[in-house]
């Protein structure tokens, strides 16, 4: 166990105190290939100081960097930006790391992202035919989904949910930046039943 | 005579209902209405602060109906039943889902003493009378973080319950506001916080007379229960919103487990919740 980290930092004056919390953020950023969430960020820096404020800032500061700070679902990461998708590809084998996905699986997903939580069966109504488990089963390898609650009906069928993941993956913050409902049933993407 | 189902047998209770002019008044000014929450919440402190009523189930019940309000909110469609299963039918290695997260948010809101994230040293800053200081809380939150919207809710109910003294959160404000009204701020926020609280409260008076009218017809026919390990799991329908079969397991069989839920429900002493032949669950 380490010695109790100072999160106050009553001894330095309260701008210098304030790049130090920043650069604290940033730390744990760097260290962290996942996003890490607000209440882990909060550890490191003065008890009440809102996560949101360090971070903006810490964003502001970042602007002229080829990464950036990303805002996904409860926490923060840091990123290279798109821009430099290219350059990245040039220079090193990244290719484990993409994500590699066929157009109907991108519509399975989508299809569990807003129908979440749902069972393979739930999934052939939408689509009128069966999705297969291998289907399911490379969706899950990639981390894009996990398995849910079961839901209550013969046999228990376990029910997939989007994860992380997915959301850092398709650039959301949170599920509430899906189109939302009413849009798509304005474009007939939609049962009125939801 | 039979009652309806939506009706409520006051008779048979020990707490009076909300005084009906509390409720009446479509549309208060802030004067009017800060008066009729004050006179609101000074009723339902009667009933927060009663020790022989099923306090775990009536915050639970509470907890899930601000849930089912919340979903709602953050603009998606589960019922309360399915909130209901999504927790019940959940194993640690699960995720909940996003509605299945909302609700237990809101449970872990009412059964822990502390809020988790920033809101604990928020909940802790809050000062001003109950309700202001509510909307205020609530407000800043959602100016640091506007798609908080489920725990700036949370941290709403719960500056009120600290301001209020009691000692665990009361879910109320969530069952009131719409998302509009969570885009107001000052005078308007205020005003929207007051009036929203009305209703839930005498939902809430309701719901406490209810429970402790079934609490107290299952703690008279529990001296019929003869099933070996039926008083554990008396306890349990007396302290839980929700019971499985499974979750009986002092009656040492799953048969024995459905057979007693049974009986409990032909003696008028819980109900089948999620209306299934199958995964049934049982409650108050």
């Amino acid at each position: 166990m380490t010695a109790k980290l100072d999160r106050e930092l009553d001894d330095l004056p309260p701008a210098q105190r304030w790049r130090e919390w920043m650069r604290r953020v940033e730390a744990v950023l760097f260290a962290s290939a996942t996003p890490v969430a607000r209440e882990d960020l909060a550890r490191v820096i003065g008890q009440g100081v809102s996560v949101e404020l360090v971070v903006d800032d810490l964003s502001e500061q970042l602007s002229d960097r080829p990464y950036e700070l990303a805002r996904v679902t409860g926490g923060w990461m840091l990123r290279t930006r798109p821009a430099y998708a290219d350059v990245i590809r040039a220079a090193a084998d990244v290719g484990q790391q993409l994500i590699d996905l066929r157009e109907f699986e991108i519509a399975v997903l989508a299809a569990i992202a807003y129908h979440q939580p749902i069972t393979r069966d739930g999934l052939a109504e939408i689509f009128g035919k069966e999705i297969s488990r291998d289907l399911i089963g490379r969706l899950h390898e990639q981390g894009l989904i996990g398995t849910g609650p079961r839901s209550p009906r013969r046999g228990a069928p376990y029910t997939y949910v989007t994860t992380e993941k997915f959301l850092v993956a398709f650039d959301l913050t949170s599920l509430q930046d899906l189109p939302d409902a009413e849009q798509l049933g304005d474009a007939g993407l939609r049962s009125a039943a939801g | 005579m039979q009652m309806r189902a939506d009706q409520q047998d006051w008779s048979q209770t020990r707490i009076s209902p909300l005084p009906g002019w509390i409720t009446v008044s479509p549309r208060p000014t802030i004067d009017e209405a800060s008066f009729l929450s004050g006179a609101a919440l000074a009723h339902l402190n009667t009933v927060v602060t009663r020790d022989d009523l099923p306090q775990a189930i009536w915050r639970q019940r509470l907890a899930l109906r601000a849930a089912a309000a919340s979903v709602q909110i953050s603009g998606r469609f589960e019922t309360t039943q399915d909130l209901r299963d999504a927790v019940m039918f959940l194993r640690d290695t699960d995720q909940a889902g996003p509605a299945g997260e909302i609700y237990l948010s809101w449970r872990r809101a009412v059964t822990r003493s502390k809020l988790h994230d920033d809101m604990q040293a928020r909940l802790l800053a809050a000062r001003g009378a109950p309700v202001n200081a509510a909307a205020e809380a609530c407000a800043q939150l959602l100016d640091d973080a506007p798609r908080r919207e489920v725990d700036a809710l949370i941290l709403a109910d719960a500056v009120l319950a600290r301001a209020l003294r009691w000692r665990s959160i009361v879910p109320l404000l969530a069952a009131g506001v719409s998302r509009r009204d969570l885009r107001k701020r000052g005078d308007d926020l205020r005003l929207a916080f007051h009036h929203a609280l009305l209703k839930p409260v005498r939902d809430a008076v309701q719901l406490a007379a209810d429970l402790d009218r079934r609490a107290g017809r299952l703690r008279l026919v529990a001296p019929k229960l003869r099933a070996r390990g039926s008083d554990a799991a008396v306890t349990l329908f007396l302290t839980q919103d929700a019971v499985t079969p499974g979750m009986l397991t002092s009656l040492r069989s799953d048969r024995s487990a459905r057979r007693f839920c049974d009986r409990l429900v032909e003696l008028g002493a819980a109900r089948e919740l999620s209306g299934r032949d199958t995964f049934r669950m049982y409650g108050l």
